[in-house]
């Protein structure tokens, strides 16, 4: 719902959290983290449902 | 039979239609939620009575099948932040952030943070898009974020941080500049202030980093909160209230220096009365307003009254001595286009303005003797008006004109600058209801009304 027509940008959603002070900082990190942390699963599981599909080919 | 607002269409929850003279916001079902939500918060009450916010009235008839429609006031002469002065954009941005901060501390936000949804009422930025406003879900950030840097912030640093006037690039380019754009133009020194490095460096070196990241579950989950939006929005409003645009009045000293200007003011004025007794027009167009006081005689008598000059100085004097006047910098030698989607989005400043009475005193001869238009090609632009116009003609052997022309000879200009040349001009396309001769000097008006 909240991002109806208007592209926010991503780097300026994560910076408001910063804007907000040193409890901001905190929520920032914990975001930034929670990303990479997607960001590389995502990636393990893209290359494990890679592998046979390489494997086959 | 309705008209779409060409300027409303990109929010599908709410957008603006005219039925005649009616001003109607059509609602989808999340529109109207989000108008029961903010209709029962005190904010919406408070900010409604003292007048920052447009009057809104739910229709129990929605016309065209719509689910919901609210019917607004119609906003008497729309305007636009490439036509406001600076005191005109930071008033905005204080607005945007003021309702902000007060309508999250009812549980509603602000879904955008653009100064098009703001509007100059009597001398006074209004709210007029109540379809921005939405209940706040727990843990979102502040969306129009980006949007405030760029359309208010931004604008307002370049003014007051670089010197250089904003309404140039927001016409050219109306979403703003980017936090890039900004840490290429701000000197060294100015990028290392607190604010920029914030709102300036960090952002457009994180708008780099995370471009099309999806980021919002993870800050819901990291604990964001309302808290953390109001923190940044005090912030800005301090950041905002400090920037400060330090211009020099030459402009309007010189001006009111002038022996002609208060030689000939009252009976200029005593001019424009003769004329709005007579055509009665209900919008007033002031062309080369300068300081705006035949505005004020226009306005003084109950007719919305636009003020247009290109000199910013001066209207932003205008403005922070509390005129209720509309005030437009446009320089009419380029006035405002048609632009934004389909070159309709954002109508230019004649259509806009719509008058029933121009009035053109000390404009003329500034276009025929410094802009080089041919004075035939400007009385049709003044004639495509189709209302009547004053016009204050200013011969050769004026003060004025010796001082414009002190540089050029006669090959160099138009036909049309003696006053005979003149008439003969007017002729196929006026009817001279009224002329008189100011004073004993070389300036005349002339009350035309278009064939």
């Amino acid at each position: 719902m909240i991002f109806g027509y208007l592209d926010a940008g991503s780097g300026s959603l994560i910076l408001q959290a910063i804007l907000g002070g040193a409890a901001g900082i905190l929520v920032a990190f914990k975001a930034w983290r929670a990303r990479l942390m997607g960001k590389r699963a995502g990636a393990e599981a893209t290359t494990e449902t890679d592998a046979p599909a390489t494997s086959e080919s | 039979m309705l008209r779409a607002d060409p300027g409303s269409f990109r929010d599908p929850a709410s957008h603006v239609v005219f039925d005649g003279q009616r001003v109607l916001r059509l609602l989808d079902e999340r529109g109207l939620a989000a108008w029961h939500a903010l209709a029962k918060t005190d904010f919406h009450r408070r900010a409604t009575a003292d007048g920052r916010l447009i009057p809104a009235e739910l229709l129990e008839q929605p016309p065209g099948g719509a689910i919901a429609a609210l019917e607004h006031p119609r906003v008497p002469f729309v305007s636009y932040p490439f036509e406001w002065t600076f005191s005109m954009l930071r008033d905005a941005a204080l607005l945007q952030l003021d309702l902000l901060a007060e309508a999250l501390a009812e549980g509603i936000t602000i879904k955008d943070a653009t100064p098009f949804n703001i509007q100059f009422i009597e001398g006074r930025p209004v709210f007029i898009d109540i379809g921005s406003f939405e209940e706040y879900q727990s843990g979102e950030p502040w969306i129009g974020y980006r949007q405030f840097t760029r359309q208010f912030l931004f604008p307002l640093m370049l003014r007051s941080w670089a010197g250089i006037p904003f309404q140039p690039w927001l016409r050219g380019d109306m979403e703003g500049p980017t936090a890039a754009d900004m840490r290429h133009i701000l000197s060294l020194g100015k990028r290392l202030r607190p604010a920029a490095l914030m709102h300036v460096s960090l952002q457009a070196r994180m708008e780099q980093r995370l471009s099309g990241a999806a980021i919002r579950k993870e800050l819901a989950t990291a604990g964001f909160s309302d808290q953390l939006i109001l923190a940044n929005v005090r912030k800005l409003k301090k950041l905002v209230t400090g920037l400060t645009w330090a211009h020099d009045t030459h402009g309007w000293v010189e001006y009111e220096s002038y022996r002609h200007v208060s030689r000939d003011r009252e009976a200029k004025a005593d001019f424009l009365r003769k004329a709005l007794a007579t055509h009665r027009p209900q919008r007033v167009l002031d062309l080369g307003a300068n300081d705006a006081y035949f505005s004020e005689v226009a306005h003084q008598s109950g007719t919305v009254a636009i003020a247009v000059d290109g000199d910013e100085p001066v209207l932003d004097a205008v403005y922070r001595r509390g005129s209720r006047v509309c005030l437009v910098i446009s320089d009419l030698n380029n006035p405002s286009p048609a632009q934004g989607w389909a070159g309709a989005e954002r109508p230019g400043l004649a259509e806009r303005a719509d008058p029933d009475l121009v009035v053109a005193y000390g404009l003329i001869h500034h276009l025929i003797y410094t802009a080089s238009i041919p004075p035939a090609r400007v009385l049709a632009w003044l004639a495509g008006f189709g209302c009547p116009v004053l016009i204050e003609f200013v011969a050769p052997d004026d003060e004025m004109v010796a001082k414009l022309t002190a540089n050029k000879v006669d090959d160099e200009l138009h036909r049309g600058r003696t006053r005979a040349e003149f008439e003969e001009l007017v002729d196929p396309l006026f009817d001279v209801v009224a002329g008189e001769r100011l004073g004993e000097g070389s300036r005349y008006l002339y009350s035309l009304v278009p064939h």
